[in-house]
Protein backbone atom coordinates (compact mmCIF):
# COMPACT_ATOMS: atom_id res chain seq x y z
CA UNK A 1 0.00 0.00 0.00
CA UNK A 2 1.24 3.38 -0.52
CA UNK A 3 0.10 7.17 -0.81
CA UNK A 4 -0.21 8.76 -3.91
CA UNK A 5 2.21 12.15 -3.93
CA UNK A 6 -1.16 14.55 -3.19
CA UNK A 7 -2.38 12.56 -0.58
CA UNK A 8 1.52 12.52 0.40
CA UNK A 9 1.63 16.11 0.47
CA UNK A 10 -1.30 16.00 2.22
CA UNK A 11 -0.46 14.22 5.40
CA UNK A 12 3.10 16.13 5.62
CA UNK A 13 1.16 19.11 5.73
CA UNK A 14 -1.40 18.31 8.39
CA UNK A 15 1.70 17.02 9.84
CA UNK A 16 3.52 19.90 9.55
CA UNK A 17 0.74 22.14 10.95
CA UNK A 18 0.11 19.72 14.12
CA UNK A 19 3.76 19.97 14.97
CA UNK A 20 3.24 23.69 14.64
CA UNK A 21 0.77 23.56 17.26
CA UNK A 22 2.74 21.03 19.49
CA UNK A 23 6.16 23.28 18.98
CA UNK A 24 4.37 26.37 20.11
CA UNK A 25 2.97 24.32 23.41
CA UNK A 26 6.89 23.38 24.20
CA UNK A 27 7.94 26.42 23.60
CA UNK A 28 5.11 28.06 26.26
CA UNK A 29 6.61 25.17 28.58
CA UNK A 30 10.11 26.64 28.13
CA UNK A 31 10.23 29.82 27.85
CA UNK A 32 11.88 29.88 24.49
CA UNK A 33 11.84 29.52 20.69
CA UNK A 34 11.83 26.04 19.37
CA UNK A 35 12.20 25.61 16.01
CA UNK A 36 10.98 22.91 13.18
CA UNK A 37 13.11 20.26 11.59
CA UNK A 38 11.57 19.45 7.66
CA UNK A 39 8.76 16.63 8.58
CA UNK A 40 9.41 13.42 6.86
CA UNK A 41 6.92 11.15 6.27
CA UNK A 42 7.68 7.78 5.20
CA UNK A 43 7.00 4.07 4.86
CA UNK A 44 8.83 1.53 7.25
CA UNK A 45 9.79 -2.07 7.32
CA UNK A 46 9.30 -2.77 10.92
CA UNK A 47 12.68 -4.25 10.79
CA UNK A 48 14.29 -1.39 8.94
CA UNK A 49 13.66 0.74 11.86
CA UNK A 50 16.46 1.84 14.61
CA UNK A 51 17.66 4.35 16.23
CA UNK A 52 19.80 5.15 13.25
CA UNK A 53 17.39 5.55 10.43
CA UNK A 54 15.50 8.41 13.10
CA UNK A 55 18.27 9.90 13.26
CA UNK A 56 18.31 9.01 17.10
CA UNK A 57 22.11 9.40 18.36
CA UNK A 58 22.05 10.02 22.40
CA UNK A 59 23.12 7.15 24.42
CA UNK A 60 19.84 7.34 26.82
CA UNK A 61 16.39 8.50 25.99
CA UNK A 62 13.27 9.54 27.51
CA UNK A 63 10.09 8.71 25.56
CA UNK A 64 6.39 9.96 26.00
CA UNK A 65 4.31 7.33 24.66
CA UNK A 66 0.23 7.62 24.06
CA UNK A 67 -1.85 5.53 21.60
CA UNK A 68 -5.07 7.50 19.93
CA UNK A 69 -7.78 5.45 19.14
CA UNK A 70 -9.94 7.15 16.18
CA UNK A 71 -11.23 6.33 12.82
CA UNK A 72 -7.52 5.44 12.50
CA UNK A 73 -5.40 4.42 15.05
CA UNK A 74 -1.75 5.89 15.62
CA UNK A 75 1.29 5.94 18.47
CA UNK A 76 2.65 8.60 19.47
CA UNK A 77 6.10 9.23 21.28
CA UNK A 78 7.76 12.27 22.10
CA UNK A 79 11.40 11.42 22.93
CA UNK A 80 14.16 13.55 24.69
CA UNK A 81 17.84 12.49 25.73
CA UNK A 82 17.42 12.05 28.90
CA UNK A 83 19.57 14.97 30.54
CA UNK A 84 17.55 17.18 28.58
CA UNK A 85 14.47 15.78 29.58
CA UNK A 86 15.37 17.36 33.56
CA UNK A 87 16.25 20.48 32.35
CA UNK A 88 12.90 20.94 30.86
CA UNK A 89 11.02 19.90 33.91
CA UNK A 90 13.12 22.61 35.56
CA UNK A 91 11.59 24.79 32.99
CA UNK A 92 8.48 23.64 33.39
CA UNK A 93 8.31 23.89 37.24
CA UNK A 94 10.63 26.53 37.85
CA UNK A 95 11.03 27.64 41.39
CA UNK A 96 8.56 25.07 42.68
CA UNK A 97 10.91 22.65 43.35
CA UNK A 98 14.30 22.34 44.87
CA UNK A 99 17.01 21.44 42.17
CA UNK A 100 17.51 18.26 44.34
CA UNK A 101 13.97 16.89 44.03
CA UNK A 102 13.72 17.40 40.85
CA UNK A 103 14.41 13.64 39.49
CA UNK A 104 11.36 12.86 42.02
CA UNK A 105 8.80 15.02 39.35
CA UNK A 106 10.72 13.56 35.99
CA UNK A 107 8.29 10.71 35.75
CA UNK A 108 4.65 12.85 35.68
CA UNK A 109 6.03 16.46 34.62
CA UNK A 110 7.60 14.52 31.55
CA UNK A 111 3.79 12.75 31.10
CA UNK A 112 2.38 15.81 31.23
CA UNK A 113 4.87 17.11 28.80
CA UNK A 114 4.57 14.57 26.79
CA UNK A 115 0.58 14.63 27.01
CA UNK A 116 0.34 18.56 26.26
CA UNK A 117 2.79 17.92 22.78
CA UNK A 118 1.15 14.91 21.83
CA UNK A 119 -1.95 16.00 22.08
CA UNK A 120 -1.57 19.45 20.46
CA UNK A 121 -0.22 18.01 17.44
CA UNK A 122 -3.14 15.16 17.33
CA UNK A 123 -5.61 17.60 17.95
CA UNK A 124 -4.45 20.06 15.13
CA UNK A 125 -4.37 17.15 12.74
CA UNK A 126 -7.71 15.12 13.99
CA UNK A 127 -9.63 19.19 13.70
CA UNK A 128 -8.23 19.22 10.19
CA UNK A 129 -9.26 15.88 9.30
CA UNK A 130 -12.83 16.72 10.85
CA UNK A 131 -12.18 13.86 13.17
CA UNK A 132 -12.12 12.71 16.59
CA UNK A 133 -9.60 10.61 18.80
CA UNK A 134 -9.70 9.37 21.91
CA UNK A 135 -6.07 8.90 24.00
CA UNK A 136 -4.57 6.51 26.26
CA UNK A 137 -2.68 8.47 29.23
CA UNK A 138 0.86 9.04 28.74
CA UNK A 139 3.70 6.54 29.94
CA UNK A 140 7.38 7.70 29.91
CA UNK A 141 10.24 5.17 30.47
CA UNK A 142 13.88 6.13 29.55
CA UNK A 143 16.07 3.64 28.37
CA UNK A 144 18.73 3.45 25.21
CA UNK A 145 17.08 4.62 21.75
CA UNK A 146 17.15 0.90 20.00
CA UNK A 147 15.61 -0.50 23.56
CA UNK A 148 12.95 1.99 23.35
CA UNK A 149 12.12 1.95 19.54
CA UNK A 150 12.19 -1.79 19.67
CA UNK A 151 9.25 -1.69 22.04
CA UNK A 152 7.24 0.86 20.27
CA UNK A 153 7.69 -1.23 17.29
CA UNK A 154 6.64 -4.55 18.85
CA UNK A 155 3.57 -2.69 20.10
CA UNK A 156 2.45 -1.82 16.72
CA UNK A 157 2.35 -5.50 15.52
CA UNK A 158 2.53 -5.16 12.00
CA UNK A 159 5.02 -5.67 9.35
CA UNK A 160 4.80 -2.34 7.50
CA UNK A 161 4.27 1.40 9.02
CA UNK A 162 4.04 4.85 8.22
CA UNK A 163 6.21 7.22 10.55
CA UNK A 164 5.60 10.96 10.68
CA UNK A 165 8.70 12.40 11.97
CA UNK A 166 10.00 16.05 13.19
CA UNK A 167 12.50 17.72 15.74
CA UNK A 168 12.07 19.88 17.83
CA UNK A 169 14.90 22.16 18.87
CA UNK A 170 14.58 24.58 21.67
CA UNK A 171 16.87 27.06 20.42
CA UNK A 172 18.40 28.78 23.36
CA UNK A 173 19.30 25.59 25.29
CA UNK A 174 20.26 23.64 22.20
CA UNK A 175 18.34 20.82 22.76
CA UNK A 176 16.08 18.65 20.73
CA UNK A 177 12.86 16.64 21.44
CA UNK A 178 11.91 13.77 18.35
CA UNK A 179 7.97 13.99 17.57
CA UNK A 180 6.75 10.92 16.21
CA UNK A 181 3.80 9.29 14.93
CA UNK A 182 3.28 5.59 14.00
CA UNK A 183 0.89 3.86 12.01
CA UNK A 184 0.62 0.53 11.24
CA UNK A 185 -0.26 -0.23 7.68
CA UNK A 186 -3.56 -1.87 8.77
CA UNK A 187 -4.72 1.74 9.59
CA UNK A 188 -3.68 3.27 6.28
CA UNK A 189 -6.90 2.46 4.41
CA UNK A 190 -8.59 4.39 6.88
CA UNK A 191 -6.18 7.31 7.04
CA UNK A 192 -6.26 7.74 3.09
CA UNK A 193 -9.92 7.67 2.96
CA UNK A 194 -9.88 10.85 5.50
CA UNK A 195 -7.11 12.56 3.30
CA UNK A 196 -8.92 11.61 0.04
CA UNK A 197 -12.27 13.66 2.09
CA UNK A 198 -10.04 16.28 3.17
CA UNK A 199 -8.86 17.12 -0.70
CA UNK A 200 -12.49 16.92 -2.18
CA UNK A 201 -13.29 20.19 0.66
CA UNK A 202 -10.27 22.18 -0.72
CA UNK B 1 -18.66 40.61 41.99
CA UNK B 2 -17.75 37.78 45.00
CA UNK B 3 -15.63 38.83 47.35
CA UNK B 4 -12.51 37.20 46.16
CA UNK B 5 -11.86 36.52 49.63
CA UNK B 6 -14.19 33.45 49.89
CA UNK B 7 -13.52 31.77 47.08
CA UNK B 8 -13.32 27.54 47.38
CA UNK B 9 -11.17 26.30 44.65
CA UNK B 10 -11.28 22.51 43.89
CA UNK B 11 -8.29 21.15 41.36
CA UNK B 12 -9.38 18.40 39.44
CA UNK B 13 -5.96 17.09 37.42
CA UNK B 14 -4.92 13.52 37.81
CA UNK B 15 -1.22 14.97 36.89
CA UNK B 16 0.30 16.05 40.53
CA UNK B 17 2.78 18.12 38.70
CA UNK B 18 0.07 20.33 37.06
CA UNK B 19 -2.13 20.48 40.00
CA UNK B 20 0.76 21.94 41.82
CA UNK B 21 1.10 24.45 39.24
CA UNK B 22 -2.24 25.42 38.71
CA UNK B 23 -2.25 25.38 42.48
CA UNK B 24 0.87 28.20 42.96
CA UNK B 25 -0.34 30.37 39.81
CA UNK B 26 -4.04 30.74 41.79
CA UNK B 27 -2.18 31.60 45.01
CA UNK B 28 0.01 33.39 43.91
CA UNK B 29 -2.71 35.97 42.86
CA UNK B 30 -4.90 34.77 45.36
CA UNK B 31 -3.09 33.79 48.43
CA UNK B 32 -6.76 33.37 50.51
CA UNK B 33 -8.47 30.93 48.44
CA UNK B 34 -8.48 27.65 49.74
CA UNK B 35 -7.94 24.78 47.03
CA UNK B 36 -8.62 21.06 47.23
CA UNK B 37 -6.76 18.82 45.00
CA UNK B 38 -8.69 15.73 43.15
CA UNK B 39 -7.08 13.20 41.34
CA UNK B 40 -10.07 12.17 39.39
CA UNK B 41 -13.54 13.19 38.37
CA UNK B 42 -14.40 10.12 40.66
CA UNK B 43 -12.51 11.95 43.47
CA UNK B 44 -14.09 15.23 42.39
CA UNK B 45 -17.74 13.83 42.87
CA UNK B 46 -16.87 12.22 46.19
CA UNK B 47 -15.69 15.70 47.63
CA UNK B 48 -18.71 17.64 45.95
CA UNK B 49 -21.10 15.27 48.32
CA UNK B 50 -20.16 17.09 51.54
CA UNK B 51 -18.37 20.44 50.58
CA UNK B 52 -19.38 23.54 48.58
CA UNK B 53 -17.22 24.66 45.99
CA UNK B 54 -17.37 28.01 44.18
CA UNK B 55 -14.50 27.31 41.24
CA UNK B 56 -13.29 24.09 39.91
CA UNK B 57 -10.65 23.38 36.98
CA UNK B 58 -11.21 20.19 35.32
CA UNK B 59 -8.60 18.13 33.39
CA UNK B 60 -10.55 15.97 30.87
CA UNK B 61 -8.02 12.71 29.90
CA UNK B 62 -8.14 11.22 33.53
CA UNK B 63 -8.29 7.73 34.66
CA UNK B 64 -12.02 6.94 35.38
CA UNK B 65 -14.50 9.14 33.96
CA UNK B 66 -13.62 11.86 31.38
CA UNK B 67 -13.44 14.91 32.92
CA UNK B 68 -16.37 16.64 31.20
CA UNK B 69 -18.71 14.02 32.30
CA UNK B 70 -17.25 14.79 36.12
CA UNK B 71 -18.20 18.28 35.28
CA UNK B 72 -21.50 17.81 34.04
CA UNK B 73 -22.07 15.58 37.16
CA UNK B 74 -20.62 18.04 39.48
CA UNK B 75 -22.30 21.13 37.91
CA UNK B 76 -25.86 19.08 38.44
CA UNK B 77 -24.79 19.15 42.10
CA UNK B 78 -23.28 22.34 42.11
CA UNK B 79 -25.29 24.64 39.93
CA UNK B 80 -23.64 27.86 40.43
CA UNK B 81 -20.11 26.77 40.50
CA UNK B 82 -17.99 27.29 37.79
CA UNK B 83 -16.20 25.28 36.07
CA UNK B 84 -13.18 25.44 33.41
CA UNK B 85 -12.10 22.52 31.55
CA UNK B 86 -7.91 22.87 31.79
CA UNK B 87 -6.82 20.16 29.23
CA UNK B 88 -4.20 19.32 26.64
CA UNK B 89 -6.96 17.16 24.53
CA UNK B 90 -7.39 20.31 22.19
CA UNK B 91 -9.70 18.74 20.22
CA UNK B 92 -12.51 20.71 18.57
CA UNK B 93 -14.85 17.44 20.00
CA UNK B 94 -13.70 18.50 23.42
CA UNK B 95 -14.28 22.21 22.82
CA UNK B 96 -17.84 21.80 21.01
CA UNK B 97 -18.29 19.60 24.52
CA UNK B 98 -17.40 22.00 26.59
CA UNK B 99 -19.11 25.04 24.89
CA UNK B 100 -22.21 22.34 25.25
CA UNK B 101 -21.95 22.33 28.91
CA UNK B 102 -21.76 26.10 29.37
CA UNK B 103 -18.35 25.78 30.53
CA UNK B 104 -14.96 27.50 28.75
CA UNK B 105 -12.00 25.27 27.32
CA UNK B 106 -8.52 26.37 28.40
CA UNK B 107 -5.70 25.19 26.62
CA UNK B 108 -2.60 23.65 28.74
CA UNK B 109 0.22 24.16 29.35
CA UNK B 110 -0.47 25.71 32.75
CA UNK B 111 0.72 29.03 32.62
CA UNK B 112 0.40 32.15 33.65
CA UNK B 113 -1.38 33.00 30.63
CA UNK B 114 -3.79 29.90 30.67
CA UNK B 115 -4.63 30.64 34.61
CA UNK B 116 -5.49 34.18 33.80
CA UNK B 117 -8.36 32.78 31.61
CA UNK B 118 -9.17 30.52 33.45
CA UNK B 119 -9.26 33.38 36.70
CA UNK B 120 -10.95 35.36 34.39
CA UNK B 121 -14.23 32.75 34.44
CA UNK B 122 -13.49 32.34 37.91
CA UNK B 123 -13.97 36.07 38.72
CA UNK B 124 -16.54 37.05 35.74
CA UNK B 125 -19.67 38.06 36.46
CA UNK B 126 -22.50 36.56 34.73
Amino acid sequence: MSLTDTQLDVLTEIFNIGAGRAAASLSEIVGDEVLLSVPRVEFYRANEVNANVLSLTSVRLGSVQQKFKGPFNMAASLLFTEERALEIVQEMLGSQVQMEDLVEYEQEAMCEVGNIILNACLSAMADMLGVSFESTLPEYSSDTPDVVIGRIISDIDNPLMLILHMNMIIEKRRSQGTLIFWLSSSSLKDLILHLDQFLTRI
Amino acid sequence: MDNPSTKSVLIVDDSRVSRMLIKSLLLARFPQWTITEAVSGDEALILAKDRRFDCCTMDINMPGMLGTEAAEQLLKMQPTLRVALFSANIQEAQQARAAKLGVPFVAKPVTEKSVALVLAHFQGSH
